[in-house]
């Protein structure tokens, strides 16, 4: 429970720091809900800094041969230039957590932190590996999950003799902690792994604590350009995870859907959710949060009439990484904000 | 010595070049005297330098040497059914992509990706592009010819519509498509050589080379054919059975270039035009030299493709069609005022 003095401590920040919050809350319906009726559009930052590594590294022993999501044993003999790349970054957080930071040898484009950023970037668009690039590096193993690919590169490092291990890629809070342990599985620190996953999950339950559970609706809305087409997230994009945790219902699932599904002016009419959560460079091409109002059927939830949008850095609400936690905090911090 | 077996050798040293200059470019700095010095370690001689770059090796034989050789012989591919089916339509705007039998292949492709079929292991995908693109020909050719003849405008519609319907149903595979399928589906439609490997390679090598030596087998009737048919008919060719025959090369060729590599428009149709300008339209010498021409295109575009931008890829298809595309208007316009209006 947050306490009402500190509730506005935080309110008042956050007002200063949005130059204020006023805008477009004339048009606030009488019957909404108390959440509904909270202060209009806030953000979700990504967090700041390093990933904090753990109290005590170990040294790698090696050789060992674990179990690769995709089912084949892979040895790793090696550890001492590491390649950990997947779509959200969390992988290279995973392993700058675990304490071998030092050992990357390069990122991938979501790994922003400072002590990663000087290290050459191996995807060009997004999330397509070049395994030519990878070679260059000469990494003795790389860590990957399927969210990065395209598997024909995979399988050309595979041939030339590097140690691929995959990591199962379910975008669950349950599943942060087998992440972790997989990755420093395969680099042979176990004991340094169960201490990133203990700290993880201690911070992720901290700060699922804290919310206040009120259950408002909360939909996470992918929207780009302004041609009237959004993705929802339901059950299982990820998105659905981070929502509950905040003490609130996702809208995606809640009307049965699974996934990233297209939903239609109306279906989010239907949805009716109370918050908007949307990506930041998604809001920005619509035109921020008074042209994401203006698409057809956002004015018509009660998020929209409320101006309750809240924009959260892209790639920081779905890594599932050793900072999930703080993320959390940020969201919850962001979703029962008040005007005070 | 010919014209045409200067062209032909020319165009075998350019092919042989460029792909040494090919292999040596790229990411990891392997210089084409390593280049050679490799293969010829790999195949038991002691001479030239090995790569000395931190896995050069693996940078030629896993990820650059198959993509190379995919591209040989997805360009030889191309280039050999343009000039069939421009052979076989009697018609100078003829080409897999354009006419749609490209999409049509690339559906059956796309429809195995999406419900990872396995029936027939590697060879399922190429099955089934085969299929689908055999029954695109099939359709396209019945449909646009009329009395002995297929016209320009009704050639072009009847691909307008082919393809209408062929990215429709792709629109609707990607709809269905999970994440992964999505991606591949993508990069296919762009078309690229990305996904090279010896696997491929082995696969579609024999079907292209079975389908370009049957067209060469086939040259000297297709240029009786260029006479007209009931010339054709007169002069001992039966004329029904080079049709038959024609198709399924096309089908063949077209389908193995597509299976891997994608949608990779107008290679078809100007290289087979740019031979023609050099040794006129004698079948026996534009069927090889256009196969040799094709891969030298592509060879060279996909080189572009990958190495213009550090670390990320152009779409080949892409490429090649801002290349191709305003040949084709050209072409075009030629048509029309050579048959004196829209015929």
């Amino acid at each position: 429970m947050i306490r009402p003095a500190r509730a506005a401590a935080l309110a008042l920040a956050g007002a200063l720091l949005l130059g204020g919050c006023a805008a477009g809350t004339a048009g606030r319906p009488p019957g909404g809900t108390d959440t509904a009726a909270r202060c209009g559009a806030g953000t979700v930052a990504a967090p700041r800094g390093d990933p904090e590594p753990v109290a005590s590294p170990e040294t790698p022993r090696l050789p060992v041969t674990v179990r690769s999501a995709d089912g084949r044993d892979v040895t790793v003999r090696d550890a001492r230039r590491v390649l950990a790349v997947n779509l959200y970054g969390s992988l290279a957080e995973i392993v700058h957590g675990l304490g071998l930071g030092d050992r990357l040898v390069g990122r991938d484009v979501s790994t922003t932190f400072p002590a990663a950023r000087h290290l050459p970037l191996v995807t060009g668009q997004g999330h397509d590996l070049s395994a030519e690039g990878v070679l260059k590096l000469n990494p003795s193993v790389v860590i990957a999950d399927r969210s990065i690919g395209p598997p024909e590169a995979l399988e050309q490092l595979r041939r030339s003799g590097v140690p691929v291990v995959l990591v199962d890629d379910r975008q669950t809070l349950d599943a942060i902690g087998p992440h972790i342990g997989a990755v420093a599985e395969a680099l042979g620190v176990p004991g340094a792994g169960r201490a990133l996953a203990d700290r993880v999950r201690d911070r992720i339950g901290a700060a699922a604590k804290s919310a206040p559970r009120d259950r408002p609706t909360v939909a996470f809305l992918y929207v780009r350009g302004t041609v009237g087409v959004y993705l929802i997230g339901g059950d299982g994009a990820g998105s659905d995870a981070m929502i509950e945790a905040v003490g609130a219902t996702d809208a995606g699932t809640a009307i049965g859907l699974s996934g990233f599904r297209p939903i239609t002016s109306e279906g989010l009419i239907n949805a009716a959710p109370d918050v908007l959560l949307v990506m930041t460079a998604g809001l920005k091409s619509v035109g921020g949060v008074s042209g994401l109002i203006k698409l057809p059927g956002i004015a018509q939830t009660p998020a929209g009439r409320n101006r309750r949008i809240i924009d959260v850095d892209d790639g920081t609400l779905l890594s599932f990484g050793p900072r999930t936690g703080e993320t959390i905090s940020a969201l919850a911090a962001a979703v029962y904000r008040t005007c005070g | 010595m010919t014209r045409g077996a200067v062209l032909l050798g020319g165009l075998g040293v350019a092919l042989a070049v460029l792909c040494l200059v090919a292999a040596s470019v790229g990411q990891v700095n392997v210089p084409p005297d390593q280049v050679i010095g490799s293969i010829l370690h790999r195949v038991g001689l002691d001479v030239g330098p090995r790569p000395t770059a931190l896995r050069g090796d693996d940078a030629l034989w896993v990820v650059r040497f198959p993509r190379v050789a995919l591209a040989v012989v997805t360009g030889a591919a191309l280039g050999c059914s343009g000039t069939v089916m421009q052979g076989v339509f009697g018609n100078p705007l003829a080409e897999p992509a354009v006419i749609g039998v490209s999409w049509g292949a690339a559906v059956g492709a796309a429809t195995v990706i999406v419900f990872g079929l396995t029936v027939l292991g590697d060879w399922t995908i190429v099955a089934a592009a085969f299929g689908c693109g055999l029954g695109t020909t099939l359709l396209v050719y019945t449909v646009s010819r009329f009395a002995g003849r297929t016209e320009v405008v009704t050639l072009l519609l009847t691909g307008i519509a082919v393809n209408a319907v062929a990215s429709a149903l792709l629109g609707l595979l990607m709809f269905a498509a999970g994440n992964d399928a999505l991606r591949a589906i993508t990069a296919w439609n762009l078309g690229s050589l990305a996904g090279a490997n010896w696997g491929a390679v082995a696969t579609v090598t024999p079907l292209a080379a079975a389908g370009c030596a049957v067209a060469f087998g086939c040259a000297r009737r297709l240029d009786l054919l260029s006479l007209g048919e009931r010339t054709a008919r007169h002069l001992g060719v039966d004329v029904e059975r080079l049709r038959f025959t024609a198709i399924v090369v096309i089908a063949l060729l077209t389908s193995s270039a597509v299976a891997f590599a994608g949608v990779i428009a107008f290679v078809g149709l100007v290289v087979p035009h740019l031979i023609r300008m050099v040794v006129g339209p004698g079948h026996r010498t534009l069927i090889p030299a256009s196969a040799l021409g094709g891969a030298v295109v592509l060879v060279a575009a996909d080189l572009v493709a990958r190495t213009a931008i550090a670390y990320q890829e152009l779409p080949l298809g892409v490429l090649t069609a801002l290349i191709g595309g305003p040949f084709f208007f050209w072409l075009l316009r030629r048509a029309r005022s050579g048959s004196g209006g829209w015929a």
